[in-house]
């Protein structure tokens, strides 16, 4: 019995500490916008380690390294540690590690709601007009790209705003990918339209190959696709304003149902990789690498070409299906944020300047990927394949047909999408009833603003 | 009856305690400053998280700006979302894979291999057992080969004219779930067996040859002897099982991502989501109580049962 009581004493004691401990509203409560009321060019010539933490692993890791190696030349006393980790890991720890005062001074951060609006809402990253206007990215940077950037300080709105990230000099397209070796052993030119593609795909299954390296076992999978198809139909105009919730554009006016009509389509006419629905991400990826698939819709400098591969792939950015001009889905490669619990604000600031410059630029091409803010670049001799992603690029630059990445619409429109998909491909949905889906999962969205 | 006898006890059992009273409440005190790291450390790293999601629990908070009270609504739409529902489902088919299957196969080699002299009989113990140490993710990669559509178990259906049974089996609606509850019962099939072996071997020999000499063939043996002498075990493997299937994560996370569309969710996946790729985090707090709350149910409930058969 005594055992007991002192049992009981003990909880008595710890439990109200434990609740008192426990027991508040998270979150903090500071709501609203952090910045800097001074701001400086000329940064310190004492020592300064900067932390960065980004997810460019493998190649283009070597980007990365060698733009800090430039940045260090001009500015030797600074130091810049990074930490790598893969997309998912970055970005379902960056809420937390940006709270942390020793933690990221600098971290690639997701453009979209649940990412960059809520960081900006909390206070979590730098509010970057003063920058902005210290070194004129307003100027240097196309409005397209900093619609991206942009929130409203209360979160509430996005592309309008302050800026709270930067760009790198790199970019990032969803395109479609093509093998010529397969199309030259047909005798089938390469497609300038959806009309021609469509074609193609059907002498190409009437000799018994792949039209598409594709499968659909992971969600997400189906996305790049259905993204890219849906910027043929919709107008960027619509599907920009419906992404930033400017207006009141129903998604049936984003040309998604006729994407998802258009997929289906391709499905049922048995285009895609044998036995799609089972065929991992990596798997369909390593078919095209191979030669088992003619086309491949993809992200730009996802697919890590040999040097004999750069001359017998290519890259598309098909034409809108009415022959309006050219949309495409594309952004940086990776959006840079200064946390607001950097000590070294202004060289931080100054090191993400240097990522938008041309030299970082330069280094992209040289490393065989897309640029973005700067043309005239040297392009390096022996990457046919890199010139047609130029070649569709400066086709979204005369046309000013960058859209934004659709899932950046809602918080949960990544998954509802790739749900959706894996419905449809299998005859559970209907085009109408994914675009339906896709609705209300804005609606609700919308909903929580107010 | 059992009221009387508890009436006689007590008395008796607090004057046994009673004389040494001193000692024992010195003892106490020192007993708990011997335990004192251990719970400290305990209370830091497991209650006081706990505490912080019951409190977490009764807010709508994506984790980073001010959270707002929203009272029960986390745990209302635990049982009214549809995502969530459909989840519970899945659990529940989770069960008769992650648990029974195993329990079952389990009893049946331990009655196989448990008492007779099979040849053999380490390399049985040791192939079966060989999932429960192997990593998850290790098995779910291994699994997730052996069920492509060009993987051996297709292959090996197409071999022996068995092709129109082939399937994408993580990537079918119907296939999906069964198929992920198969890794299931591989893995914890192992585990039971070795319970359940070791059980049969502490049971008394007397036992069987009482049983043998009333007449009792295999059989009967098995359900007169085998079974009621493994109620302990039965007891473990089913609370460790059930609550596997619970808070099944890392397979489902592995192979399919819950998906074929939502075929395979589960409440620990819904969480994960919550918690970290679309912060919802007083939502997620409430998946991982109620979790909790059945977990530490079906314990105290498996417990009871296997205890009140022992009186």
């Amino acid at each position: 019995m005594a055992k007991k009581r002192h049992v009981i004493g003990a909880i008595a004691v710890t439990l109200p500490i434990l609740l008192a401990l426990s027991a508040c509203a998270p979150g903090g409560s500071t709501a609203g916008t952090t910045t800097h009321s001074t701001v400086s060019k000329d940064i310190t010539s004492k020592p300064v380690t900067l932390n960065m933490l980004d997810f460019w692993q493998g190649g283009e890791s070597k980007w990365v390294d060698e733009a800090i190696a430039g940045f260090r030349k001009q500015h030797p006393n600074v130091t810049i540690k990074r930490t790598v980790q893969d997309w998912g890991q970055v970005m379902n720890t960056l809420n937390l590690r940006l709270a942390d005062a020793n933690g990221p001074d600098i971290a690639t951060v997701n453009n979209g709601w649940q990412s960059m609006g809520t960081l900006a809402q909390g206070g979590r990253i730098l509010n970057l007009d003063a920058y902005s206007d210290l070194y004129g990215w307003k100027k240097s940077i196309p409005a397209t790209m900093l619609r991206q950037l942009e929130f409203t300080s209360n979160g509430k709105e996005m592309g309008t705003g302050s800026l709270y990230a930067t760009p790198t000099a790199r970019s990032s397209l969803i395109g479609l990918y093509y093998n010529t070796t397969v199309l030259q052993s047909l005798h089938i030119a390469v497609p300038k339209t959806l009309g021609d593609l469509e074609k193609a795909c059907e002498k190409i299954k009437a000799a018994g190959k792949v039209p598409f390296a594709f499968g659909s076992v992971e969600k997400d999978s189906a996305t790049a696709m259905l993204f890219s198809v849906q910027d043929l139909y919709g107008s960027a105009k619509n599907i920009g304003d419906f992404v930033y919730s400017a207006g009141h554009i129903p998604m049936t006016k984003t040309g998604i149902t006729q994407a998802a009509t258009t997929i289906k389509k391709w499905a049922d006419n048995g285009w895609f990789t044998p036995n799609y629905q089972g065929v991992a991400y990596a798997d369909a990826l390593d078919k095209f690498m191979h030669g088992d698939g003619a086309f491949r819709f993809e992200y730009t400098g996802a697919i890590p070409f040999t040097d004999a591969q750069k001359q017998t792939y290519g890259y598309l950015q098909l034409p809108q299906v009415d022959g309006s001009g050219v949309v495409g889905t594309g952004s940086a490669s990776g959006v840079m944020s200064i946390s607001s619990k950097s000590k070294n604000p202004d060289v931080a600031a100054a090191f993400l300047n240097y990522l938008t410059n041309k030299q970082t630029a330069q280094l992209a091409v040289d490393h065989g990927y897309l640029p973005l803010l700067h043309s005239d670049l040297k392009k390096p001799a022996g990457n046919a394949e890199l010139a047609t992603e130029i070649t569709g690029q400066q086709s979204l630059d005369a046309n000013n047909g960058y859209v934004p990445y659709f899932d950046w619409s809602t918080p949960t429109m990544l998954d509802t999408m790739g749900t959706q998909m894996q419905l449809l491909l299998a005859g559970r949905a209907t085009p109408q009833q994914l675009t339906e889906a896709g609705q209300k999962d804005y609606d609700a969205f919308q909903a929580t603003r107010k | 009856m059992s009221l009387r006898t508890t009436s006689v006890r007590r008395p008796l059992a607090v004057a046994v305690r009673a004389a040494p009273r001193v000692r024992s409440r010195r003892r106490g005190w020192l007993g708990l400053a011997y335990a004192a790291p251990a719970i400290i450390a305990y209370g830091y790293v497991v209650i006081v998280p706990l505490l912080q999601s019951v409190n977490f629990s009764f807010y709508s908070w994506n984790g980073v700006t001010a959270a707002r009270w929203v009272g029960i609504s986390n745990y209302v739409s635990f049982f009214t979302d549809p995502a969530l529902v459909e989840s519970l489902w899945h659990v529940l088919v989770l069960i008769a894979f992650f648990s029974i299957l195993p329990i079952v196969f389990g009893l049946i080699s331990a009655a196989l291999l448990g008492r007779g002299r099979v040849r053999g009989q380490g390399v049985y113990r040791w192939l079966l057992f060989l999932p429960q140490v192997l990593t998850s993710v290790v098995v779910a990669v291994i699994w997730k080969r052996i069920y492509g559509p060009d993987g051996p178990l297709n292959a090996a259906l197409n071999a022996v004219g068995l092709g129109g049974l082939a399937h994408n089996w993580l990537g079918d609606f119907d296939w999906a779930l069964p198929s992920l509850g198969l890794i299931g019962t591989w893995t914890a099939l192992g585990f039971c067996m070795v319970l359940f072996v070791a059980g049969v071997t502490a049971i008394p020999d007397e036992l069987y040859e009482q049983a043998r000499m009333d007449g009792a063939g295999p059989v009967a043996e098995f359900f007169a002897v085998t079974l009621p002498g493994l109620r302990g075990q039965l007891a473990i493997a089913m609370t460790l099982t059930v609550t596997g299937a619970l808070r099944a994560f890392d397979l489902v996370w592995i192979t399919t991502q819950g998906g074929p569309g939502t075929s395979t969710t589960t409440p620990a996946l819904l969480l994960y989501r919550k918690a970290f790729l679309n912060p919802d985090v007083g939502m997620a707090a409430a998946i991982g109580i109620v979790l909790a709350i059945f977990c530490l149910a079906i314990a105290l409930v498996v417990n009871r049962l296997s205890e009140e058969r022992d009186s």
